[in-house]
């Protein structure tokens, strides 16, 4: 009797300090995700900040002045554009339909 | 004998310790068991409501999670605003204590002067000032490694306008508490702004979140807006009016790019603008999206409308010979008069050469309630249904009124105002086949379905007079591009300058050009007004119309619009002989 109670405290004391340790791991691991999260968050801000940042970077005005400035490029005219016309498939109504 | 206890059998050992003491000490142990279990009992029932708030108190926190507002795109998916994160600089002037040193460095890093910055901190009754709201993210990191004794940062959005001036006054802007102000920014504030969630955290001693207590709320971020705005025409237009006011030393300008299919406005810009990320000493006169807040006089831009009524009732065929000699007319009393004589006149011509004569005689012979009626019908007088705040309505007066003089400036443009938003949209007539359509500033796919005003036949022919208009004789051949035919009606009109329009020599001019193109069947209307050009040029046809020309060119190609009248390509093979 003596002895069965005896290891009954002993296991007592052991699930106990193992709940303890499994709280303690899982605030841990919950502390990890939330920062893990916020990382996201911040990383996903990073995301816009450098879209934007590439967007104003190939902003209609910024392309042309350096295709004119430094590439020595001009707009095209439609007298040096040459037009192709779909071939004679089902492509040819969607073209026509496109046609003025 | 008196009772003791006898604590041991060992007669050296024993005392005499009398039975009461240990009782007592019994009984104080027991006392104190007691309050024990009361104060726990106080604690754990009585009280506990107090006890569990002070527990939560320490350690439960409540977490705003903010919502980003959404972006503003144009029609391609390209971003016309977003927010992005930034930090807020604020200091507790009390804590401050900088060397002159370091105060140059922030200043400098801050953009501000060092007595600017002084002045801020120099109240030192104040707990907290703003040093200088949403600084970019590499500032604030340069800032934090200063390591400033009582300047703190908190975490804040900026919005950024990658398009910045050239679409300033569609997009508009945000306040630094994040809400609209100006445009689509104003008008769509609701749908872009988000709503932030909330989430009751358990954290540590640390200030580590470690438990989630009860449901997050999640944040709910504002929905992007989708304009139908095309950025690279926007830009274009904006770059050609800006050149356009500079080289005729105008006061402002404005132009309107619309899709003749859908209503969709392409673009819009006006100058002077401003930018939007930069907005210090702005002035109203930048501010202004002048092409649906300012009015004026039409002028010939409604002549078609008036011939069309004449088409329409079959008073007149496009054939029709009107006399404008010699060039002016007289009603009750007031002259109305030609800019050149002009004789005999079919009533195509008319439009070609824009007379203000033949106008007016066929006018004469048209009701005021046909015309009221038309004009009306054409969006003249009422606000336009589009997606800004501040859209003006023009003005245009109840046919009862109208004095028969009235009725014939009426037929010519005068008497009226529009807006030269208007004015383009009111161009849908011709362009959509006698309808007019709704505008939108929102992406589209159907066609627009338009209202009639004129019949199929009669939006044609007026369509071919438009033509004419803009051709070798008519009053804007200027407006002619290579590759593609156009049509179109210029105006020029004096401004009014106190009571009168000035005198010769000393006049201020509003110039403008409403026009379409392809004609048979347009794609695209455009208006373009250049207000007081003052470079001794000043006809509609000749300052408005070239920048007219060269935006149809381009906003036709971008669209991959085929040209549909053939040019002479300047495409040459190059071949040389070859070398044996």
């Amino acid at each position: 009797m003596t002895r069965i109670n005896a290891l009954l405290v002993l296991a007592l004391v052991a699930t106990a300090i193992y709940l303890v340790r499994v709280q303690y791991e899982s605030r841990r691991l919950f502390s990890e995700l939330d920062k893990a999260h916020s990382q996201a968050r911040h990383l996903a801000m990073d995301v816009e900040r450098l879209e934007v940042e590439k967007r104003a970077q190939a902003s209609p005005g910024r392309v042309e002045r350096l295709a004119r400035e430094k590439l020595d490029m001009r707009q095209p005219t439609p007298a040096i554009t040459t037009y192709m016309s779909y071939p004679n498939n089902t492509l040819a109504q969607t073209a026509k339909a496109d046609k003025p | 004998m008196s009772r003791s206890i006898q604590y041991t059998s060992s007669p050296l050992l024993a005392s005499r310790t009398p039975v009461w003491r240990s009782k007592f000490v019994v009984a104080m142990i027991a006392l104190g068991f007691s309050g024990l279990g009361a104060r726990a009992a106080y604690i754990q029932i009585f009280n506990n409501d107090f006890f569990q708030h002070q527990g939560v108190v320490r350690f439960a926190r409540t977490i705003e999670l903010p919502a980003n507002r959404g972006r503003v795109l144009d029609r391609n998916g390209l971003i016309l605003a977003s927010s992005v994160p930034a930090a807020s600089i604020w200091a507790i002037p009390e804590d401050v204590d900088m060397t002159p040193a370091q105060a140059q460095q922030l200043a400098k890093l801050l953009d501000m002067r060092v007595s600017d910055l002084g002045k801020k901190l120099a109240d030192e009754d104040k707990t907290f000032v703003w040093v200088k709201r949403q600084v970019d993210t590499d500032t604030a990191k340069a800032i934090s490694a200063l390591e400033l004794k009582g300047i703190h940062q908190s975490a804040d959005y900026v919005r950024q306008y990658p398009e910045g001036e050239s679409a300033a006054h569609i997009v508009g802007f945000t306040n630094v508490e994040d809400k609209g102000q100006e445009g689509v920014e104003l008008f769509f504030n609701r749908a872009l702004t988000g709503k932030s969630g909330l989430r009751h955290v358990i954290k540590d001693g640390r200030g580590r979140v470690v438990e989630d207590v009860g449901a997050v709320v999640p944040p709910l971020p504002g929905e992007d807006v989708q304009l139908s705005i095309d950025s690279k025409i926007q830009f274009f237009a904006y770059q050609k009016l800006k050149e356009a006011v500079v080289n005729n030393r105008a006061h402002a300008g404005s132009v309107v790019v619309l899709d003749a299919n859908t209503g969709e406005l392409l673009a819009m810009a006006n100058y002077p603008s401003y930018n939007p990320q930069k907005r210090a000493n702005l002035s109203g006169e930048q501010l202004r999206n002048r092409a649906l807040t300012d009015t004026f006089e039409p002028g010939s831009v409604m002549k078609p409308f008036t011939i069309g009524i004449g088409l329409e009732t079959g008073r007149v065929k496009p054939e029709t010979v009107i006399d404008t000699a010699p060039g002016s007319v007289s009603i009750t009393g007031v002259t109305i008069r030609d800019a050149h004589p002009h004789g005999a006149l079919s009533v195509e011509q008319i439009i070609q050469v824009s007379s203000n004569v033949g106008t007016t005689k066929i006018a004469m012979q048209l009701q005021p309630s046909e015309m009221w009626t038309t004009f009306a019908a054409a969006g003249f007088g009422e606000r336009p249904n589009i997606e800004f705040k501040g859209a003006v309505s023009g003005r245009l007066r109840p046919y009862k009124t109208w004095r028969p003089i009235e009725q014939a400036t009426a037929s010519y443009g005068y008497g009226l105002s529009a807006s030269l938003f208007q004015m383009v949209r009111s161009y849908t007539v011709f362009s959509h086949d006698g309808q007019i359509i709704p505008a939108t500033l929102m992406k589209t796919e159907n066609p627009a379905v338009g209202a009639p005003v004129f019949s199929t036949e009669t939006a044609a022919k007026i369509r071919k007079m438009l033509h004419m208009a803009a051709g070798p004789g008519g009053t804007g051949p200027k407006a002619q591009t290579i590759g593609y035919s156009v049509g179109g009606k210029s105006g020029t009109a004096y401004k009014q300058i106190g009571k009168g329009y000035g005198s010769d020599g000393n006049r201020k001019y509003r110039s403008w050009f409403v026009g379409m193109a392809p004609i048979d069947k347009p794609r695209i209307i455009v208006g373009v007004m250049l207000d007081e050009p003052s470079a001794g040029k000043y006809f509609g046809g000749e300052v408005a119309a070239p920048v007219f020309s060269e935006l149809v060119q381009h906003s036709l190609r971008i669209m991959g619009v085929q040209p549909d009248i053939s040019v002479r390509p300047q495409i040459f093979a190059a071949s040389e002989d070859e070398s044996f």
